[in-house]
């Protein structure tokens, strides 16, 4: 029996209630089977499809990597993999929730091969039918991973081909995300593990549900000229809106409400950040053409685009950056490129990666964001970023800009409040995104891991600049495709609100007393304690950490090199500076290819007042070099901003996210941690009190492989 | 006053040689910059204080691989051009006016000065009179390094046959052989094989007394002709490891590459004539390949790069595939060593460009001692410099023959190759990657005696006494130099991936001239680092008494 921690519970080995798609044939073999079963800490509401013991999971297709002897279970949640614990050995307490390499969400399952040495590996699908018992089953994950599997060699054990259909069925029921959430067997949440010693946050991650939420982080900003309007807290101007926007302040919200109409999607322009210096970065959706504006409806616009400046930048996200579609292809050609056996010569795969455009679209992003990030600090003006619907690469260019110019942003907190704001309330439609319900594949694209991937090549190219480390991303990474937490299961506010409701009405339970008193209040969202919840909006946030990543795995999230005044980040020579002409009070400017352009036209309406302003001086190509311009009235300012490079070699491939697949994986590329550091400094000063060496010699090769040593083989 | 604002600075011993006002470096980021030109027997300089901050350029003249006479268009009066090109990744371009005098001053004195071997001048290491504090000619004692792996032992000896180096003039004077193997035994086997180059220790394994032994080709000629001195004396170096009755030879060449050898009188091992030896191919290209491969690599990094088919064109250059294939024999020597337990001898012709590359990747994936600054120093002037690597030939130190064929960046593969292993290993190795761009910028720059010379013979009259050591520099100011992240586990063993998903372009080597490529911020201790060393430093003493 394996020993198992004190907070998790034996699941249930028995048929599961309605609703449930299974086969006669399936839930018979299962009503037959009678044989002692490890226990299998499991997530509430999560049972044991089928469980086969003695496998072994290796590293690589081949048996020179190491295996690892465990138990292979498929749930009605997930395959998971537990390691038999050798006798004498201390068992790793496993919580629920917990993120390990051996677990896989079956949301997460991107194809399923079983293998075997008498017939051709097989893809096998729900409705597929196994002919052969198989001795090796593959998963290949949505993330990047790749697990292997062996049977023991009797591969007439029955378990193999059970276990194996199980998971091919599993795979694609349960599509329901609501299955997931059904507050009735979160009851027992609390178990999901959090050592009482810990600390608690100091400062939680804002949600942007509330309106103290936004109030709050307006005022970090600096609140002059800018106000919370409440205009949409009931979704009734934009549904895909979140209930609190930030407007300038001398706009009224019946004036504010006059503008809504001539948007798309009516997402109207509102603020993402301040610089400093006093420019603004706003966000919007176009125009909606069709719309028949009066004459106070444009005023209303203009005053929201030009917010209290004279001169507003318009920055088209569509035009130099990838769509969405084209993202999501690059996106399947790097994942068929980073197979363990890609069809590319090695000689080839660098030319193979640079086909797959992903890294094109990585540097068009980065470049964006840059050219934006120095516009603010360079210049007095309104910026705003405008995309058809404003819900895909906005979020990905105004969180970027953000991480650019915002040191707070760096930081963890900072950065969870960031996708909190720009991704999660501001409308990024992660239900058709991330597909995790599989409902349709034509929406799927993964623009936020486009971010991340942004992200870390900012890291990499700063490493002092930011608070969190590499395993950080990577967990995040991780964590969007694992349907256990609220957080990226729905596409705006207004949806996760429905679901909430939708649910609370239909169920007698509420799950609101079951942990109102629970000492580990805090670790749950505030807003779906305070507000009837339910739903998926009743899983906890993806941002409690404490839940999925042991503290061992946190600490790894810790950047060792951070500073915090990090040093100079002036724009590198040859930096481009972004020269206009024009300094006409009310001019609309727009950003393309890294040039400012006099926008005439801007309003597809005739009668937009701008228009009427009278004709513009279109600057010839010999005005474009001359020096006068905007006064760059903070040049000092743009020492804060991050300038990454763009060139070519300085947009790498995301290697310990995308090639974690490859049998080649190095063990231990993480640079050693702070707590890893700060125990062995203990452990030295420890040592040199008592004068004897012999107890802190340094590690054996196995503690250190354990504690993540930085070399693979030992001899 | 203004030259004296642009006035260069001077190293001990380096002396001035002309100077001229209004020279325009057209740098290809920044424009064209005007400031003054010194040339001095050690360096170019050009600093201008028209810039802010004042922009320099200091280029020593060892790197100078070719200066040509061009027409600089479209740069008004300074319509007289030179255009420099450089051994390091770049080339520079000089403008200025036209003054007959001063024209044929400086391009006189550059040519001179560049290319001292050339004009019966000494290069600038024998004038350079810096002190340091640190004597770095003392770090490699062959002595203490063989007593260090445990030599001599039952079956290995120290010879001195060598010490006139009248059995190998290539070779160190001081080398180890098998015990039993007799000086005349040696002599027949010098002959047999090319240059002299018998096979001789590099490394034996602590535990199970594997070695890794290093030789040339054999000359075995179209008539297949064989030496029973040769058989028996691999045949010793096979019984020497009681763990393996297999010897292992590796071939650093492809199979038809030696097998046509044998036309120009070498050849490869026999099977017949060599009981229980496997013979191991590991088709590495010859020294022209990958002079081609480094020319076409400069091509697409420099001046400017092609963003929309740079992976493309780094795959054309095959430069990374080259440094794939080395570190893909380097890993089969050392997991042979480590898992098979068997000795190795390794060669390709002979025996100084691929074999040190392989014998010195190995021994720094099989032995955590060369990993340190210190061992790292030892094993390039224990595997390269006193086993005869080429120096001189393949780098061209003050040679004005451009062209000549026998250039090849083969040390500069094997650095690359080592800080492939560094940035796959980040924690294993003591030193950073400022260490190893400093060994390659001093490969060039003629200012210390390390890289001077094709062997140990032609060294051991002058260059100790008359020049500074590298190391001396190195050793000084080893802060500069430490990996933070260091932690010395001792008994690893590093398999590096050699696949091209895992290898990367050294960016901040090869494309480090270009302003656009930010240098990435370099880690200096962190506070919490320096206990920790300095703990570890004071523990050392207790770790000895408590193994004793």
């Amino acid at each position: 029996m394996l020993p198992t921690a004190k907070s998790s519970f034996k699941v249930r080995q028995q048929e599961p209630g309605a609703g449930q798609p299974r086969g006669p044939k399936f839930s018979s073999a299962n009503a037959k089977r009678n044989r002692p079963c490890q226990a299998f800490p499991g997530i509430p509401g999560e049972f044991v499809l089928e469980a086969a013991p003695g496998v072994r999971r290796s590293l690589g297709a081949s048996l020179r990597f190491d295996s690892i002897l465990g138990t292979l279970f498929c749930t009605n949640r997930r395959v998971a993999f537990v390691p038999d614990v050798p006798p004498g050995a201390k068992a790793h307490p496993r919580c629920s929730f917990l993120h390990s390499e051996y677990d896989v969400a079956l949301p997460c399952i991107g194809k399923l091969v079983a293998a075997s040495s008498v017939s051709k590996a097989k893809v096998l699908t729900a409705s597929s039918s196994l002919k052969f018992v198989p001795e090796e089953l593959v998963l290949y994950c949505r993330d990047f991973r790749v697990l292997h599997f062996r049977f023991p060699e009797s591969g007439l054990e029955p378990g193999a081909f059970r276990v194996t259909m199980a998971i091919a069925r599993a795979q694609e029921s349960d599509r329901d995300v609501a299955a997931w959430s059904d507050p009735t067997q979160l009851r027992n949440l609390e178990n999901a593990q959090r050592s009482p010693e810990e600390e608690e946050d100091p400062a939680p991650t804002l949600l942007f549900e509330s309106l103290q939420d936004w109030e709050q982080e307006l005022r970090r900003l600096g609140p002059a000229g800018w106000r919370v309007s409440v205009a949409n807290e009931r979704f009734d101007m934009a549904t895909s809106l979140p209930r609190y926007l930030w407007v300038p302040s001398q706009l009224l919200d019946n004036e504010l409400k006059r503008a809504f109409a001539h948007f798309n999607q009516r997402r109207i322009p509102r603020l993402c950040w301040r610089h400093p210096g006093g420019s603004d970065l706003l966000r919007a959706a176009s125009f909606h053409a069709a719309s028949d504006p009066e004459k106070e409806d444009t005023r209303a616009v203009e005053a929201l685009l030009l917010a209290g400046h004279a001169r507003c930048v318009v920055v088209d996200t569509v035009a130099d950056l990838p769509s969405p579609t084209e993202i999501q292809l690059a996106h399947v050609r790097l994942r068929t490129l980073c197979l363990p056996d890609p069809a590319v010569a090695d000689e080839k795969w660098l030319s193979a990666l640079e086909g797959t455009r992903w890294l094109d679209h990585v540097r068009a992003c980065v470049r964006k964001a840059s050219d934006v990030a120095v516009l603010l600090a360079e210049r007095r003006c309104s910026v705003v970023l405008q995309e058809s619907d404003d819900r895909d690469l906005n979020c990905l260019v105004a969180s970027l800009v953000q991480l650019l110019a915002d040191p707070h942003a760096r930081t963890q907190l900072g950065f969870q409040n960031l996708v909190q704001r720009e991704w999660v309330a501001a409308g990024h439609p992660f239900a058709q995104r991330l597909n995790l319900c599989r409902d349709g594949d034509r929406g799927e694209a993964p623009v936020f891991q486009l971010f991340l991937d942004c992200t870390w090549q900012l890291l990499r190219q700063f490493p002092a600049a930011f608070a969190f480390a590499e395993a950080y991303l990577l967990a995040l990474h991780d964590s969007s495709y694992v349907p256990f937490f609220s957080t990226f299961l729905f596409s705006c506010q207004w949806e996760r609100s429905r679901r909430g409701q939708h649910r609370a009405f239909g169920q007698l339970y509420t799950p609101v007393n079951g942990w109102r008193d629970a000492p580990n209040l805090k670790i749950l969202p505030q807003a779906s304690c305070s507000a009837p919840a339910g739903g998926g909006a009743c899983l906890p946030s993806i941002w409690t950490w404490a839940l999925h990543y042991s503290a061992q795995q946190r600490a790894q999230f810790q950047n060792t090199v951070y500073t915090r005044a990090s040093d100079g980040h002036t724009a590198p020579p040859g930096c481009s500076k972004l020269k206009a002409t024009l300094s006409e009070t009310g001019a609309v400017f727009l950003l393309a290819r890294g040039a400012l352009a006099p926008q005439p036209h801007l309003f597809p309406w005739k009668n937009g007042s701008l228009v009427k302003k009278g004709p513009w001086r279109v600057p010839s190509s010999d005005s474009l070099s001359d020096q006068q311009g905007w006064p760059s009235s903070y040049p000092a300012l743009l020492g804060e901003v991050l300038v990454p490079a763009c060139v070519g070699p300085a947009i790498q491939l995301w290697r310990r996210c995308y090639l974690r697949g490859s049998p080649e994986r190095q063990h231990g590329l993480f640079p050693p941690t702070l707590s890893g550091l700060t125990e062995e400094l203990e452990l030295l000063q420890e040592c040199l009190n008592d004068g004897h060496w012999r107890a802190a010699a340094p590690p054996s090769p196995a503690e250190s492989e354990e504690a993540g040593s930085p070399l693979s083989p030992s001899r | 006053k203004l030259a004296q604002m642009e006035e260069a600075p001077l190293y001990p011993g380096e002396s001035i040689k002309v100077i001229a006002k209004d020279v325009m470096y057209i740098c290809p980021f920044m424009g064209a910059i005007s400031g003054t030109l010194t040339v001095t027997d050690y360096r170019l300089y050009i600093k201008s204080i028209e810039r802010d901050p004042p922009f320099v350029l200091d280029v020593p003249l060892g790197v100078i691989s070719r200066v040509e006479k061009i027409v600089a268009q479209s740069h008004g009066d300074n319509s007289f051009g030179i255009e420099i090109v450089c051994k390091d990744m770049r080339n520079l371009r000089l403008a200025y006016k036209q003054e007959e005098q001063s024209r044929l001053e400086i391009f006189e004195n550059l040519i001179t000065r560049a290319f001292p071997v050339s004009n019966g001048l000494p290069l600038f290491a024998f004038s350079y009179k810096e002190k340091f504090p640190v004597n770095g000619w003392q770090v490699y004692d062959p002595m203490a390094e063989y007593k260090r792996q445990g030599l001599p032992n039952e079956s290995w000896k120290i010879s001195r046959i060598n010490s006139t180096f009248e059995l190998c003039d290539t070779y160190p004077a001081i080398l180890v052989v098998p015990t039993s193997v007799k000086d005349d035994d040696l002599s027949k086997v010098a002959a047999f094989r090319t240059k002299g180059r018998v096979p001789v220790l590099s490394w034996i394994h602590p535990e199970s007394q594997a070695t890794i032994t290093r030789c040339s080709q054999p000359l075995v000629e179209p008539n297949d002709k064989h030496c029973s001195e040769d058989e028996k004396y691999l045949q010793t170096i096979m019984d020497a490891n009681a763990q393996s009755h297999m010897l292992i030879i590796f071939d650093a060449r492809q199979n038809s590459v030696a097998v046509t050898n044998k036309v120009k009188g070498g050849g490869c091992e026999n099977k017949s004539s060599y009981p229980n030896v496997e013979l191991v191919f590991l088709d590495i290209h010859n020294i022209n390949v990958m002079r081609e491969s480094l020319r076409k690599l400069k091509e697409i990094v420099y001046p400017t790069i092609d963003e929309d088919r740079w992976l493309a064109n780094i795959d054309s250059t095959h430069w990374l595939e080259y440094i794939k294939m080395l570190l893909t024999g380097a890993v089969r020597i050392a997991d042979k060593i480590e898992s098979g337990k068997t000795s190795v001898v390794v060669h390709c012709g002979d025996g100084w460009d691929r074999t040190a590359q392989l014998t010195s990747l190995a021994m720094l994936m099989l032995d955590s001692y060369y990993r340190t600054i210190k061992g790292f120093e030892i094993l390039i002037e224990k595997e390269w410099i006193s086993f005869g690597h080429q120096f001189a030939v393949r780098v061209g130190h003050g040679d004005d023959d451009h062209a000549d064929a026998e250039r090849s960046p083969i040390f500069l593969q094997f650095i690359d190759c080592v800080w492939q292993m560094t940035r796959q290993f980040p924690a294993a190795f003591e030193f950073n990657e400022l260490f190893l761009v400093t060994i390659l910028d001093h490969l060039y720059s003629c200012l210390f005696g390390t890289f001077l010379f094709n062997c140990e013979q032609e060294r051991v009259k002058q260059i100790s006494t008359k020049t500074v050591s590298l190391w001396s520099y190195v050793n000084s100011q080893l802060d500069d130099f430490t990996n933070p992240f260091y932690v010395n586990y001792e008994h690893h063993v590093l398999y590096p991936v050699a696949s091209l998903n895992y290898l990367e372009l050294w960016v901040n080597y090869y494309v480090r001239w270009n302003p656009r490529m930010r240098p990435q911020v370099r880690v200096v201790c962190v506070w919490f680092l320096f206990p920790i060393s300095y703990l570890r430093l004071s523990l050392t003493p207790l770790k000895i008494t408590a193994q004793l």
